[in-house]
């Protein structure tokens, strides 16, 4: 049996908007295949010295508060991320992982949060509080030369630029920045995004383009995940898509 | 009075007897017509007697429904309340209940006004009218898109009771209820109650929960046990936050039997569930400060019902159903842990809508606890993002071959009952009242066939 190692940074702080279900959903569609995932977590204090043993590091979204507390640790751990990342172990990161990882985030009150400056992306946001992005979101990516429609609800007051490869094309909401053409950012081993829902939630394909990545560098040979019964989320994309993309 | 604030209300009067001329119920709009001719409406209001304000994420529904049974019980049978029963709890909705109770000089004639009032509108209402009493219950995550973040909201009602020298009754177990009693160090009236460990109890979090730092020196905060969500025994070991001394501590909480004892006397309740006994802690602990009587409380802890969907039970031919509100995770884990501490094998109704008053982003029900699921054999789900709770429920491990979804209501319900037995029915805000109308629609329809 095969395992999966994945990295759940700050679990206990960036756990806003159920991103942890990222987390279960790809335990669940991992476990329908034989595969097992061991999920391990980095909090404040730990001394993770070693990203790169980890074949997925995930982090969720957070409060303005809380990004401010953990800025100093993520920092601490800079160099060992990037060589986790050029080594090519996956990164999904959704909202505010997805601004910590850019060059910097400026948040509403001003603050400038240094950020990882893995990719050239920053991220400022409004000091008006209440002038943020909030909706159901629907964007058009590219997985494996493929389109997907990914569909999720985006909730963040930080308009992200700069953005080299975008993640996808918005077909409904708002995207990277208040009414803009693309949503986050991605690489072969990168998704960086602003949809919760959870994510992977509605987009089972998008998760099996993880697993399909993580595998095939781990076993060495292209590997293709089983189609598996996604009846549920097959019919509830149709039911959003017909009310979202009208 | 002003004269444009007298001549709001004469007005807003006109408005309210035109509709009911017209054949309609006034509702919402009256209000809203109100603050948008006048911001400072509610001040041309003359109210003299005491207001009581019952505000929190969950809970507030039940408690001022209780509050405002017990004030008008016993000897107080004739005693003029008034309260908004069915929630409007925005400034729009309070303007409205009181513009219908006013006459045309804007008097308010009551004993008391007990009202439930959403926690972001705390301090616009109360920068308008008299507060006399404000019970706080709870912050949990709720509504994101909407509300914003707990702790903006928290701020919100802080910097409100900066000011405020009225009583304030607080959960002391709720690290963001109990810091707001630290909010104006002049205030001598604030009054905290408590629940002792009860045998639910766990040492580590159970649930997803806020408040894990210390309001007040971001110190991790050490907690001895949690009751429920964030809910429990805390302390800052730094500053020392949470030390404060319950005035009513709710003893002894069996939740078999149930039972529980306050001040030595043993009060039994008609539901077991432990949010539940915390909503019945406040009750008391803002009952004693208007000295109603222990037999009074007798009486209504075991006998009175909010019903309205908050642990509502509906007979339907064989089957026994209880019905539940849940706006957010802890919501809906407490009735989870309700349906697991139920022997036997049940099914399970999920009625999730994603409406403005929900909130249009549902992914809080990523934050429930389905991995607890004991003895559940089906589940049927519905509203309009039924689909959304059904992936939820799956990828929790459920096996998908017994989940059904059904969006429409009435669909669900034949789905639902078309077996006997004892069943569970969640129903986040706007789903709710639909819910209940579709299980008598239901109900009515069977027996009359």
């Amino acid at each position: 049996m095969h395992k999966i190692k994945l990295l759940h940074m700050y679990p206990n702080m960036l756990d806003l908007y159920g991103d942890s279900g990222n987390v279960e959903i790809i335990k669940y569609r991992c476990g329908k295949r034989g595969i097992e995932l061991e999920v391990s977590s980095h909090v404040i204090g730990d001394d993770t010295s070693d990203f790169s043993q980890y074949d997925i590091v995930y982090l969720g979204g957070g409060a303005d508060l809380e990004q401010q507390i953990l800025a100093d640790d993520l920092l601490k751990c800079k160099d060992a991320i990037k060589s986790a990342y050029e080594s090519g172990t996956f990164f999904l990161m959704i909202c505010g992982g997805y601004q910590l990882m850019g060059q910097y985030y400026k948040d509403s009150n001003g603050e400038k949060i240094p950020g990882l400056a893995l990719f050239d992306y920053y991220t400022v946001a409004s000091t008006d509080k209440r002038n943020r992005c909030i909706g159901n979101i629907v964007i058009e990516a590219q997985l494996d030369g493929e389109k997907y429609k990914v569909i999720g609800f985006e909730n963040h007051g930080g308009q992200t630029r700069n953005v080299t490869s975008p993640f996808g094309k918005v077909l409904a909401g708002n995207g990277n920045c208040f009414s803009s053409e693309t949503e986050g950012y991605i690489e072969k081993n990168v998704v960086a995004t602003y949809l919760h829902g959870p994510l992977l939630s509605k987009n089972p394909k998008l998760c099996d383009h993880i697993i399909n990545y993580v595998m095939t560098r781990k076993t060495g040979s292209p590997y293709k995940a089983e189609p598996i019964n996604d009846k549920l989320e097959e019919e509830c994309r149709e039911v959003l898509f017909a009310r979202l993309l009208k | 009075m002003g004269l444009k604030n007298g001549l709001t209300i004469f007005f807003g009067k006109i408005m309210v007897k035109c509709l009911k001329l017209i054949g309609k119920d006034a509702g919402n709009a009256p209000g809203l017509v109100l603050w948008t001719l006048n911001k400072n409406c509610l001040k041309a209001f003359k109210v003299d007697c005491p207001i009581i304000a019952v505000t929190g994420t969950n809970g507030k529904t039940s408690v001022t429904n209780y509050l405002n049974h017990i004030f008008t019980s016993g000897d107080h049978k004739d005693l003029k309340i008034i309260t908004n029963k069915q929630g409007n709890n925005l400034d729009t909705g309070i303007t409205s209940l009181l513009l219908g109770e006013c006459d045309f000089r804007g008097r308010v004639k009551a004993d008391y006004l007990v009202l439930e009032i959403d926690e972001s509108h705390v301090p616009v209402i109360f920068s308008k009218l008299k507060l006399e009493t404000l019970v706080v219950l709870n912050f949990f995550r709720d509504q994101l898109d909407r509300n914003g973040e707990v702790e903006t909201l928290i701020l919100k009602v802080k910097k409100f009771l900066e000011t405020y020298e009225g009583n304030l009754v607080l959960n002391g177990d709720d690290p963001n209820v109990a810091r707001l009693g630290l909010a104006n160090p002049n205030n001598k009236n604030v009054h905290y109650f408590s629940v002792q460990r009860y045998a639910g109890a766990t040492d580590e979090p159970y649930e997803v929960g806020e408040g894990k730092y210390c309001p007040f020196c971001n110190e991790k905060l050490e907690y001895e046990y949690y009751q429920y969500s964030h809910i429990g025994r805390f302390r800052c070991p730094k500053c020392g936050f949470g030390s404060a001394k319950p005035e009513v501590v709710v003893e002894d909480v069996d939740l078999q039997e149930p039972s529980f004892v306050i001040d030595g006397e043993k009060y039994k309740p008609s539901h077991n569930s432990i949010y539940y006994i915390y909503n019945l802690g406040a009750v008391y602990t803002a009952s004693k400060l208007y000295n109603i009587k222990k037999d009074v409380l007798h009486d209504t802890f075991e006998h009175f019902e909010v019903n309205n969907g908050r642990l509502e039970v509906f007979e339907v031919g064989s089957s026994k159903l209880l019905v539940n509100l849940a706006k957010n995770p802890v919501g809906a884990n407490m009735t989870l842990r309700v349906m697991n501490e139920h022997a036997g094998e049940k099914e399970l109704l999920f009625v999730l809508n994603d409406n403005l008053a929900d909130g249009h982003d549902v992914s809080w029900i990523w934050d429930i606890n389905f991995s607890i699921f004991k003895d559940v054999s089906r589940v049927v789900t519905s509203g309009s993002r039924a689909y959304d709770i059904a992936i939820r429920i799956k990828c929790s491990g459920y096996d998908p071959d017994r989940i059904v979804v059904k969006p429409d209501l009435d669909d669900a319900m034949k789905s639902f009952f078309s077996t006997v037995g004892d069943k569970f029915a969640i129903a986040n805000y706007t789903a709710i009242q639909p819910t209940r109308a579709a299980i008598k629609r239901y109900k009515e329809g069977t027996e009359n066939a």
